[in-house]
């Protein structure tokens, strides 16, 4: 008989969102007939706007599935990932909240303690809160449990020390999740002794300082602790359950349509150029729109997959290695085939997409780990 | 491409009908239809499995037809229930023509009465064949000795003919347009089952190798370079399988009337014919010079994934049909193109 099948099929009946998906629409055009926001390249790293986040909030578009009892809308995962699929096709400015939306919440929700959920949930619902991610590490990138960071019992709490990389936004979150060691590191249980901490970004002994990226562009962060105070009402899970915490939620991380979509606006504005011939017909064009087309099935998929608490790990890291590889090979055609007879709009897309190109691959699990994955999902390793 | 709408006694028992064939002979090069293996299906029902049970069909549906090929195409076995089935006694059925037990395929004449690479010309005992006259297009059952069949094959020798008609020694039956339409996203969407199928058992069979052939003085999946070509196999395989299970979806649930089916099929077909290309190099590579013999059977299904790919539309083709639509989509328009 036939192997069993690396993706779920798809369940999610398109029709059940169609008219959210219209709702969304009609506000982003409003907000872009407004003059509110430029589609831009990779919006959900580079595109902080607080004032489009909070309207967003005020349509019940941030965290969508936060139970009522937290502000929230108790809205269905499905249901999110048609908005977020929606903002993002459109290359709308959703930087602020995205991690806290995208991650933060479902993490608090099976995580959190009551008093961590009603201090941050209602805040995340009205674009009022803001989160990164504290994991990698100057010599911690794909191998997380290799994470340094020491986190120490003080009175009434715990105190962190170490470093934090590539924290998107950091300069202006409020807070993140740090992955630190609580024990010391045992050789035949490396997984073991981490845990999490929710930090205050603006408390004592945190220092942020600007990570620039190759295009003059900040974004990225270092944060460094030393001696950061977090009370034991701001661990987060369970002391020493850290691996476990982290790696249950990579199915989210990995899944979504920023896993996509990075670069949609450029693929449209090449079929918008190449409709007005300022760019030559090429079938190309038709491969990449039909790829991020199979690609929006299969994150439909492994999106339904989550809403039935099925394990996704593996369908997720394929969505995440075609779905990456494809948005740098739509910054590829592009580049390829432009002239400058596309224009500067068409060119600057360009240049955002090549230079933001390296990380789509490398963030958030490089391409190269998640091979390994599936192999592991294969049975191979 | 099994789905879970297909109740599991029925893929079984379709599966154990063809192992039981598979085993008992080997494959014929060039392929013919085994008359003895049609009267077996036919008794199980499996000849017209989508025809209405009024004329001696079986009433399944679509995702039972897709199991069927996918089983078939897992043994090996060269066989045109689909054409049969599911194209040309569809088109009859549909047209108010009669249907009986004769085998047939369907044929797309052009405007001179010529027809290149029809599959199963030449084996079949009726074609179902359609021409378009002032506009309007015409369908006829016409017995194969009618025609002028001169026998083709496709890179796995299939029959892929060509048909020359005298059409007007046809008398053809008037079809609505959007029907011939629907015919040719059938034909398509049927070769990409086939292809996704064949992706799978290339897969399964390349698990199994590296899995038990050893160098190096360990088995070839302890290696990475060897799983990274694995994964992106399964990758690829799992992306042509999603976006064909779409366009399969919607084509069922709106009886193939879905406006934007014209685009998922295309979609399908390009992203499993681009599939193919990794598919069919990396099962390859793991293999070693052993896949490329005739006596395993890796080639049953990269050589077969790749003859499929380039019918009824060329990939090339896809995209272009593809690239026409996004062009058309207009400014903001390409993702209402993708997700209506």
């Amino acid at each position: 008989m036939a192997l069993p099948r690396l993706v779920p099929r798809s369940t999610v009946d398109p029709a059940g969102t169609e008219e959210l998906r219209h709702e969304v629409r009609q506000f982003l055009a409003e907000q872009l007939a407004a003059g509110r926001f430029t589609p831009s390249v990779d919006a959900w790293l580079c595109g902080w706007d607080e004032e489009f986040t909070a309207a967003l909030a005020a349509r019940g578009w941030l965290g969508m599935t936060v139970p009522a009892e937290y502000g929230g809308h108790g809205r269905s995962f499905v249901e999110r990932f048609a908005v977020t699929e929606e903002l993002l096709a459109a290359g709308a400015p959703v930087a602020a909240h995205w991690i806290a939306d995208r991650q933060i919440v479902p993490s608090l929700l099976k995580y959190g303690t009551e008093f961590q959920r009603s201090e941050f949930l209602p805040k995340i619902v009205r674009g009022e809160c803001f989160f990164g991610i504290g994991m990698s590490e100057p010599d911690s990138g794909s191998d997380l449990a290799s994470v340094r960071t020491k986190a120490e019992t003080v009175d009434g709490g715990w105190a962190l020390t170490g470093t934090k990389v590539w924290t998107s936004g950091a300069h202006l979150a409020h807070a993140f999740i740090a992955l630190a060691r609580t024990e010391p590191v045992d050789p035949g249980h490396r997984h073991t002794g981490l845990s999490q901490f929710i930090v205050d970004l603006r408390g004592s002994g945190v220092e942020i300082r600007p990570i620039v990226s190759m295009n003059g562009a900040h974004h990225f962060n270092e944060v460094l602790l030393d001696g950061a105070f977090v009370p034991d009402t701001m661990v987060f899970g369970e002391i020493g359950q850290g691996w476990q915490q982290v790696t249950s939620e990579l199915a989210f991380e990995r899944s979504g349509p920023e896993r996509f979509l990075s670069t949609f606006v450029l693929l449209d504005a090449c079929a918008e150029t190449m409709g007005y011939q300022q760019l030559s017909r090429s079938t190309d064009l038709g491969r990449l729109v039909a790829r991020v087309a199979g690609l929006h099935q299969m994150s439909s998929a492994v999106a339904g997959a989550l809403e039935r608490h099925e394990p996704a790990d593996v369908p997720a890291a394929v969505v995440k290695i075609l779905g990456t590889t494809t948005e740098g090979d739509i910054a590829e055609f592009a580049h390829l085939a432009g002239e400058h007879t596309a224009g500067q709009r068409f060119t600057d897309l360009v240049a955002t997409a090549l230079d933001q190109r390296p990380g789509f691959t490398l963030r958030g699990g490089t391409n190269e780990v998640l091979r390994g994955v599936i192999a592991r999902g294969l049975g191979l390793r | 491409m099994n789905a879970p709408e297909v109740e599991p006694a029925l893929a079984d028992m379709m599966d154990a009908v063809l192992a039981e064939t598979r085993a008992s002979r080997s494959p014929r090069v060039p392929a013919r239809r085994d008359p003895e293996l049609w009267r077996r299906l036919d008794e199980l029902g499996l000849v017209r499995l989508t025809g209405d049970e009024r004329s001696g069909g079986s009433g399944a549906g679509w995702y039972e037809a897709a199991a069927l090929q996918a089983a078939a195409v897992r043994h090996g076995i060269r066989i045109p229930l689909a054409e049969h089935d599911l194209l040309a006694c569809w088109l009859l059925e549909s047209a108010g023509l009669a249907v009986d037990g004769a085998v047939r395929t369907v044929c797309l004449l052009d405007g001179h009465g010529h027809a290149a690479g029809v599959p199963w010309a030449s084996g079949a005992e009726r074609v179902v064949v359609v021409w378009q006259v002032a506009g309007e297009y015409l369908v006829a059952d016409a017995a194969a000795e009618h025609l002028d069949i001169t026998p083709g094959t496709n890179m796995i020798g299939e029959p892929r003919d060509a048909v020359v008609a005298d059409r007007a020694s046809l008398s053809g039956v008037p079809v609505p347009t959007d029907r011939i339409a629907q015919l040719r996203l059938k034909c398509a969407l049927v070769r990409s089952i086939q292809v996704c199928a064949a992706m799978d058992e290339a897969l399964a069979l390349s698990l199994d190798h590296v899995t038990s052939r050893e160098q190096f003085g360990r088995p070839l999946s302890r290696f990475q370079a060897v799983q990274h070509l694995i994964s992106d196999i399964a990758a690829e395989a799992a992306l042509a399988r999603s976006a064909t299970e779409a366009a399969l979806s919607a084509a069922v649930s709106s009886d193939w009337s879905a406006p934007h089916l014209e685009f998922l099929v295309a979609a399908a077909r390009s992203c499993t014919g681009h599939a193919a290309t990794v598919v069919v190099r990396n099962t390859h590579q793991v293999h070693g010079a052993i896949g490329t013999t005739n006596e395993h059977r890796l080639h049953e299904f990269t050589r077969a994934a790749l003859a499929w790919r380039s019918e009824f539309g060329s990939v090339k083709y896809w995209d272009d049909r593809v690239t026409d639509m996004a062009l058309q989509a207009g400014a903001n328009g390409l993702w209402s193109l993708i997700s209506p």
